[in-house]
């Protein structure tokens, strides 16, 4: 989550830069086109401004000539040549200016051609008035009374300049626009990367929260660990208390139990007839004392020997089976049976036998055997 | 000894605009050095300044240091403008063509059409590949360098004076008029700019008004 979230905002900020870069580039780029369209709404504006100056210069020209030829003073001669000329100046920055415009550039041809005419009629009658020629000087003004060259001049100024602002209507236009273009590419800008940066601050907000909530619950899962821990170690606890209360009974009951083996060993041992203990198959299992001092024989000898190995019992009523080997099958007791003990060294000594089965839960399981020998034949 | 007031701030180095960490160190180490820079120059008239055999285009500026602005629409005669001390752009520019032609310098007469402003006029001085301008009258660089194209002088001059430029023209000035020789259009292609210089084509050379006053 972490490694994903980092990707994301550090994919965002590339975003957010990528998107300042095009924001900067393409602002550039307007400025520089704004630039230019205010270049050429200056320009339209020199237009128009030299083209008021040709006809204020050439109105004040004809102003100073007019006096002149009235006077005959050489401050206006001066004047109306500086005014002249001054509109000659005016005249080649309009025509320089609207040089790649050849509807205005033709227009430009025929105001030169008028103007010519009217500097050709200053130069006349300047040089009339300064030969003090006054009829050549009348007669000059009387062909310019209504001042019919003058007029056209006047309306092709106009009409230069009404194209002009025309022009200048569309440069603005397109200067306006640019600045538009550049605000709204700016402002495009600006919203997108408040956009991206509101998806970064949601982005880290949210993993904030995430680890937020993964820390709580972090923190549930240590403190129902931690109950558990100690609810496990109190069970523990208890467990190996009883465990140990077990064991103490236990080494009691097993401490009693040996006591007990240890009780019966002695009885049995003690015991100054002859016991043996059989199994169901009738093998001595357990023998005492008494039968090995009767036999001759050990202990060892005689366990898991078969019990007619060392005693012959006669059998019952004169019949042929096994009275030890019956009484164990049928579970019932022998008393005082005669029987004949036979010892390792051969000799014999006749005796009485009893057998008690001995039972494990009403089944047979084997059998005490005490003898008793009656009389010492050696 | 240089003892005539310095103004502070950009405009001491003939610009409104900029005043970078590096100029301000050159023009402490300058300042320095301003104690041994020659006096200035008091013009008395036309003839004065002909007769000066040191004339340079910055011993010329130098003349000009407490003289006045004043706009008029003409040029006013040199020793008029002389004795006046005060004029505009045009009467400086128009003198100091007309001195340092005199002394063997190639110059040049540029006005510059400035946006809803005056015209403005300088005079270019090829060896010094700077113009004589009569803003500059009373600051430590008296001299602009630029290079001589004329489209570089009217954007370096419209720059000086924080204004945008539309067209400027190099002009001759004589019997109390302006001719036009070249002019160049800021819309224009530069590709389409005349070859700087008097002497340097034949599209530059004078060729005069296409509206003859001829009185």
């Amino acid at each position: 989550m972490k490694d994903k979230t980092v990707q994301r905002v550090i994919a965002v900020f590339f975003a957010i830069a990528a998107v300042l870069m095009v924001v900067a580039i393409v602002s550039v780029r307007n400025v520089n086109r704004a630039i230019a369209s205010s270049d050429w709404v200056n320009h339209t504006h020199a237009v128009i401004m030299e083209a008021d100056a040709i006809q204020s210069s050439l109105h004040a020209g004809d102003g100073a000539l007019r006096a002149f030829l009235l006077t005959g003073d050489a401050r206006d001669k001066g004047a109306s040549r500086e005014a002249f000329g001054a509109m000659s100046e005016h005249f080649e920055v309009a025509r320089a200016l609207t040089k790649d415009e050849p509807a205005q550039a033709a227009k430009f041809a025929r105001l030169q051609d008028l103007l010519n005419q009217r500097m050709g009629f200053a130069r006349q009658a300047v040089a009339a008035r300064d030969a003090d020629d006054t009829g050549t000087v009348r007669n000059l003004l009387a062909a310019d009374a209504g001042g019919a060259t003058m007029q056209e001049i006047i309306r092709l100024i106009e009409t230069l300049k009404g194209e002009e602002k025309v022009l200048l209507t569309e440069r603005d236009k397109a200067s306006f626009l640019q600045a538009q273009t550049t605000r709204w590419t700016v402002g495009s800008g600006l919203v997108i990367n408040v956009v991206l940066l509101v998806g970064v601050a949601w982005l880290i907000w949210d993993d904030i929260g995430a680890r937020r909530r993964a820390a709580v619950i972090l923190a549930e899962a240590n403190a129902t660990l931690e109950t558990r821990v100690k609810e496990r170690t109190a069970e523990l606890a208890e467990t190996v208390e009883k465990l140990v209360a077990e064991n103490q009974e236990r080494r009691w009951s097993a401490q009693a139990m040996e006591h007990q083996l240890r009780y019966s060993q002695l009885i049995f041992n003690s015991i100054s007839d002859i016991v043996m203990v059989l199994s169901k198959a009738g093998n001595i299992t357990r023998v005492n004392p008494a039968a090995s001092r009767w036999t001759g024989l050990a202990a060892s000898e005689m366990i898991s020997k078969p019990f007619a190995r060392v005693m012959r019992v006669s059998a019952t009523d004169g019949g042929t089976l096994d009275p030890v080997a019956q009484a164990i099958k049928d579970g019932h007791e022998l008393h005082e049976h005669p029987a004949v003990m036979m010892a390792g060294d051969g000799h014999t000594h006749p005796a009485r036998l009893s057998l008690f089965p001995l039972r494990d839960r009403d089944r047979v399981v084997g059998a005490v055997v005490s003898i008793r020998i009656v009389a010492n034949a050696a | 000894m240089f003892t005539g007031p310095v103004e502070w701030g950009p405009r001491m180095f003939g610009r409104s605009t900029h005043f970078p960490g590096l100029w301000r160190g050159l023009f402490l180490m300058l300042a320095l050095f301003g104690f041994l820079l020659p006096a200035w120059l008091p013009a008395q008239t036309l003839v004065e300044l002909l007769n000066d055999p040191k004339m340079t285009p910055k011993r010329f500026a130098n003349y000009f240091e407490y003289f006045e602005y004043e706009f008029s629409a003409e040029v006013q005669p040199p020793d008029v403008f002389l004795a006046r001390k005060r004029g505009d752009c045009d009467d400086y520019a128009c003198l100091a063509d007309l001195v340092l032609t005199k002394k063997g310098f190639e110059t040049r007469l540029i006005q510059v059409q400035l946006a809803g402003m005056v015209d403005h006029a300088v005079c270019y001085v090829t060896e010094s590949k700077a113009y004589l301008d009569y803003n500059n009258r009373k600051v430590f660089f008296t001299l602009s360098h630029c290079r001589p194209q004329l489209r570089e002088i009217a954007q370096d001059v419209a720059d000086s004076l924080d204004s945008n430029w539309t067209s400027a023209f190099e002009f001759t000035f004589s019997d109390d008029t302006k001719q036009i020789a070249a002019t160049v259009v800021k819309t224009a292609p530069p590709k389409d700019d005349p070859v700087p210089g008097k002497k340097a084509g034949p599209s530059a050379q004078p060729t005069g008004n296409s509206v003859k006053v001829g009185f």
